[in-house]
């Protein structure tokens, strides 16, 4: 009997999922997938790990916990390097170390990526990896990785054409076409790791706010890689985290589209790459300042009250530059 | 042309003593004070880590004393090391202080800017020179290294307390003017003043492997002169880093022949840590394994906060002290690290050590 | 008989016991520091004067952030950091003790005893307020309780409202939105005492092998409403022991016990420190940008030590008198 495999709904399910789930799917493994971040998650997570490590894997470690009696094993990859010559964040890299000598959880499925050399090859060794640990034939392997690339590539495009990820990969799975959607009304750039910017339990609901209060909200999933790294090379050096060119590239081309009428860094505290591209993103929003820009640090005592007061006064930014047209910057 | 450069503890002798080989104009900072921290939080990010907060407090300070161009290490991650040249010009760009940021690093493109950039500094030097200066520099920090050897060796077992950072502190001085009466004479002189400091060898002592963040570690003004509390309480210090050995390590890619290398410190983090996480992560964990391998009575771990290699490093350390039976204390250090907290929790990790050889304690 | 003197001068509180051969307490003094160290041991000392057998004393131990003023002006054997004190009053005095929680004023601990009764591992929190007493202190004052009551309103409660924050600054803003919201007095007060003893677990348990026997002890051990919290989420039996206020000045006696064997002469100054002229002076030494501030202790204006400087320069300096 193939093993059941649980996913931490945290860090990076929140790019990858669709390509997981679509995969191993495919090869006829039984997932189960922690519950979307709550309260007991989140006390888990501060209380199993230590005080200075960041939010984000603080709330993966309670995820992780979330899964412990449920599953045979967790699949929670080594993300060494997305891209040549890039890597991640040193806490992913080591992350299954991190949380194996941190807490006691069934065997981890970690196979790792690694592209910094070489682009492709290693993910059809991840595929053949994962394959072998739970049971999976190589045809049905290579068969379900093909269907799992081609699947990610829609979600990506559906991202790209203006969609959210849940939405987008309910629509990937579904095979829909991309049906271009543009923005209705103004544009507030949220710029941030996607496991920031889409947790709601992190982020006290940011998008859903925004978009409450009238605007349309645009992500840095939502610029196409190639795009954003035009823009990033605008940085007086390649910048060496696949997920800060991103961050960085996308708002650099945010700060110069018409129709983007506000930007917010969402940031996490204790991260060492956002406290980098923050700052650089801030800097230049300054010198351009021609929209204003807010840099919002979470952490998990981020009191609700104080989130939500700073954001109103960007939101009043906003709608002031709207109305006169004025320079304002923050 | 006038050039400075960052500090992190005793660098700057070694620096100063290539530059001054090469005849090329330095104004060294101030040495990292309570000043030059609070212009590094004034104006560095907030979040960033404390190195770069004091990098940006040392240039700030080398500017008010003239210097206009910045030497600097560079990198290409995942250690945030790699990108802190370009976020402090961008700080100094913004405060319009003018400073130009040399970077050498290895080259994103052609060679040929590398070589752009140390031909900046050496000028028309040949570069049998540039090679000789480089190694003058790199003896020094050898030199350097030795003596503050010797010193961990003599602190503990000094007869007069405080004898040994004295010579120490004497040593060092003879070693920072060495560019002008040669490295080797200025040596013998320096570990002379050592070898006089009168010391009770029977004396029992602890032994304290120090491991973490390499300026943490070489910083003794973030590290609140660690290295020293140590050996007053009667510890015998030994270190995963030496300044020699990191430049040999990752200036000289590990060429130099003779010295201690990393490569049997990363193989031992393995069964801990499987991968390389950046920074010094994986000699962190290695070095404690191999610490803990030699019975030494304990491992202090020290990181800047925030610091992402070696918070990695510090969730598998309690695996290490399980497995091998050595406690470890980790210390994080920022700019609001108190004195009181810290002295009571180093006299406290030394008692338990005694306590645990069987020693004192109620 | 003989007896031996413990002193624990802490930032918010000194503590003074005499203890006997057996490590009986005797006599226990409990002052409130002020600010000014050097007096609240004159005066403490001059307390246990009026009782103590003067010429019984063989031996001192200070300890606490002030054990080092403390011990040049009495004249201490032993002067030790807290953790080691808490810890051997604890192992000493309350047989299969694994686990000591330690809550006082202005910093916290957790410390682990090996079942031989030494320390086995310890943590400590001095940085963030939210896990020590004060906490307590300026929430009860803010709401108008003496802290003396805080503990038994706390009981009271029927469960206490959840106040979010790790951090000191925002746990008070949630509190104060919970009580705008219109919830009880006791559930408040045992929210806080929840909030303070997660607060402390994520601080300093981690990865901490927390076993029975539990203690619990400092000065906020007197609350009740913490020791119940402590009980709720440690889902195990918490101890206070009776002289749990003042462990760290017993711990200090107890080592100074040890310290002191047959014909060892003790270092004590004797009980007249009150009548002695000590003052504490302050400067700040301009060798170089670090502006150290030096601390100068003199008796009759005598410089009796100096510390506080980095380099050296003062607290290695020979001393002289006159100034």
């Amino acid at each position: 009997m193939k093993p059941v495999v649980g996913i931490p709904r945290a860090l990076l399910y929140w790019q990858y999922f669709p390509l997981w789930q679509s995969f191993l799917e495919g090869i006829g493994v039984e997932t189960y997938l922690s519950p979307p971040t709550g309260r007991q998650i989140l006390q888990d997570g501060l209380a199993a790990l230590g005080t200075d490590v960041c939010l984000p894997v603080k709330v993966a470690a309670g995820h992780l916990l979330a899964l412990r009696d449920r599953v045979d094993l967790i699949l929670l990859p080594r993300l060494v390097s997305a891209a040549r010559r890039e890597y991640a964040c040193p806490k992913l890299m080591g992350l299954p170390d991190l949380v194996r000598h941190s807490l006691s959880l069934p065997p981890l499925l970690s196979p790792v990526i690694d592209r910094y050399r070489h682009d492709n090859w290693p993910l059809i060794r991840v595929a053949l990896a994962v394959g072998r640990r739970v049971g999976a034939g190589l045809p049905a392997v290579l068969r379900s990785l093909a269907r799992a690339v081609e699947c990610y590539r829609r979600y990506l495009n559906l991202l790209q054409a203006g969609y959210f990820p849940q939405e987008a990969w309910e629509a990937a799975g579904a095979g829909q076409a991309p049906d271009p959607r543009a923005p209705a009304g103004d544009v507030v750039a949220l710029i941030g790791h996607p496991y920031t910017v889409y947790d709601r339990e992190i982020n006290l609901n940011l998008l859903g706010r925004l978009e409450r209060a009238g605007l349309s909200v645009r992500t840095a999933e939502q610029v196409p890689e190639a795009t954003a790294r035009r823009a990033a090379a605008a940085l007086p050096k390649h910048l060496f985290w696949t997920a800060g060119q991103q961050a960085v590239g996308a708002a650099f081309h945010y700060l110069e589209q018409e129709g983007v009428v506000g930007m917010i860094s969402v940031m996490s505290f204790g991260c060492g790459p956002d406290s980098m591209t923050g700052d650089l993103i801030a800097r230049r929003a300054r010198r351009g300042g021609i929209i204003p820009h807010l840099s919002l640090t979470l952490d998990e005592h981020a009191a609700e009250a104080g989130v939500l007061t700073r954001l109103e006064a960007f939101l009043d930014m906003v709608a002031a530059q709207r109305e006169r047209g004025v320079v304002v910057c923050g | 042309m006038r050039l400075t450069f960052p500090h992190m503890g005793n660098l700057w002798i070694s620096v100063k003593t290539m530059l001054d080989s090469l005849g090329a104009p330095v104004v060294c900072a101030p040495l990292t004070t309570r000043r030059t921290l609070s212009l590094g939080v004034r104006y560095a990010p907030e979040g960033a880590c404390l190195p770069l907060k004091l990098n940006v407090g040392n240039f700030l300070e080398a500017a008010e004393l003239g210097a206009d161009t910045v030497i600097m290490a560079g990198g290409c991650g995942p250690c945030r090391f790699g990108y802190y040249a370009q976020v402090e010009q961008a700080v100094l760009d913004d405060l319009g202080v003018s400073l130009r940021f040399l970077v050498l690093e290895p080259p994103e493109g052609s060679a040929r800017e590398l070589v752009g950039r140390i031909r900046a500094i050496t000028d028309a030097r040949s570069w049998w020179q540039v090679l000789g200066a480089v190694r003058r520099g790199f003896v020094v920090a050898r030199c350097l290294d030795v003596l503050e050897r010797r010193a961990q060796s003599l602190r503990p077992r000094e007869v007069r307390p405080g004898a040994a950072d004295q010579a120490l502190a004497a040593a060092e001085k003879i070693m920072a003017g060495a560019w002008s009466s040669g490295a080797a004479p200025a040596f013998r002189r320096a570990r002379a003043l050592l070898e006089a400091v009168a010391i009770e060898p029977e004396r029992p002592v602890l032994r304290v492997g120090v491991v973490g963040e390499i300026f943490t570690l070489l910083e003794p003004f973030v590290n609140l002169d660690l290295m020293q509390r140590l050996g007053r309480l009667g510890v015998e210090v030994s270190r995963s880093i030496y300044l020699g050995e990191w430049i040999n390590e990752h200036l000289f890619l590990g060429l130099y022949p003779g010295i201690h290398s990393a490569r049997g410190v990363r193989k031992a983090s393995l069964p801990y840590l499987g991968h390389f996480v950046g920074g010094h992560g994986q000699e962190t964990v290695g070095s404690a394994v191999l610490f803990g391998e030699k019975k030494l009575d304990g491992v202090i771990q020290l990181l800047p906060f925030t610091c992402m290699p070696e918070i990695v490093a510090q969730h598998v350390l309690p695996s290490v002290s399980r497995d091998l039976g050595i406690p470890v204390l980790t210390l994080v250090l920022d700019e609001q690290t108190g004195d009181a907290g810290l002295t009571t929790r180093l006299e406290a990790f030394v008692d338990m050590l005694w306590g645990n050889r069987g020693g004192i304690c109620a | 008989m003989k007896t031996y003197l413990g002193i624990d001068v802490g930032s918010v509180s000194a503590n003074f016991v005499l203890v006997d051969e057996a490590g009986e307490v005797l006599e226990a003094v409990y002052l409130r520091t002020r600010g000014r160290p050097l007096e609240v041991v004159q005066e403490g000392v001059a307390a246990l004067a009026k009782t103590a057998d003067h010429g019984a004393v063989a031996g001192v131990g200070t300890t606490g952030s002030g054990r080092v003023l403390a011990g040049l002006v009495v004249g201490a054997d032993v002067v030790r950091n807290e953790i080691t004190a808490h810890a051997a009053a604890t192992a000493r005095l309350i047989p299969g003790a694994r686990t000591i929680l330690e809550i006082g004023g202005q910093d916290s601990k957790l410390i682990i005893i090996s079942p031989g009764g030494t320390v086995a591992d310890f943590a400590m929190n001095t940085v963030c307020a939210a896990g020590t007493g004060s906490f307590l202190d300026q929430q009860a004052a803010r709401l108008g309780i003496p802290i003396e009551e805080f503990g038994a309103i706390a009981l009271e409660a029927q469960t206490p409202v959840r106040i979010a924050g790790r951090c000191a600054v925002f746990a008070e803003t949630d509190m104060i939105h919970k009580q705008a919201m219109g919830y009880g007095l006791p559930e408040i007060l045992a929210g806080l005492c929840e909030a303070l003893v997660r607060n402390y677990l994520n601080n300093l348990g981690k990865g901490k092998d927390i076993r029975d026997k539990v203690v619990f002890q400092g000065g906020v051990a007197a609350n009740a409403g913490m020791r119940r919290a402590f009980e709720r989420v440690l889902k195990r039996a918490v101890h206070v022991p009776p002289h749990h206020g003042v462990m760290g000045a017993l711990g200090a006696a107890l080592l100074a016990r040890a310290q002191t064997g047959p014909g060892a002469r003790t270092g004590f100054k004797g009980f007249d420190l009150a009548n002695r002229d000590y003052r504490t002076g302050c400067f700040n030494c301009n060798g170089c940008a670090n502006q150290c501030e030096v601390v100068e202790i003199t008796q009759a204006s005598t410089v009796l030590a100096r510390w506080g400087d980095r380099c050296g320069r003062w607290s290695r300096a020979p001393l002289v008198s006159g100034a």
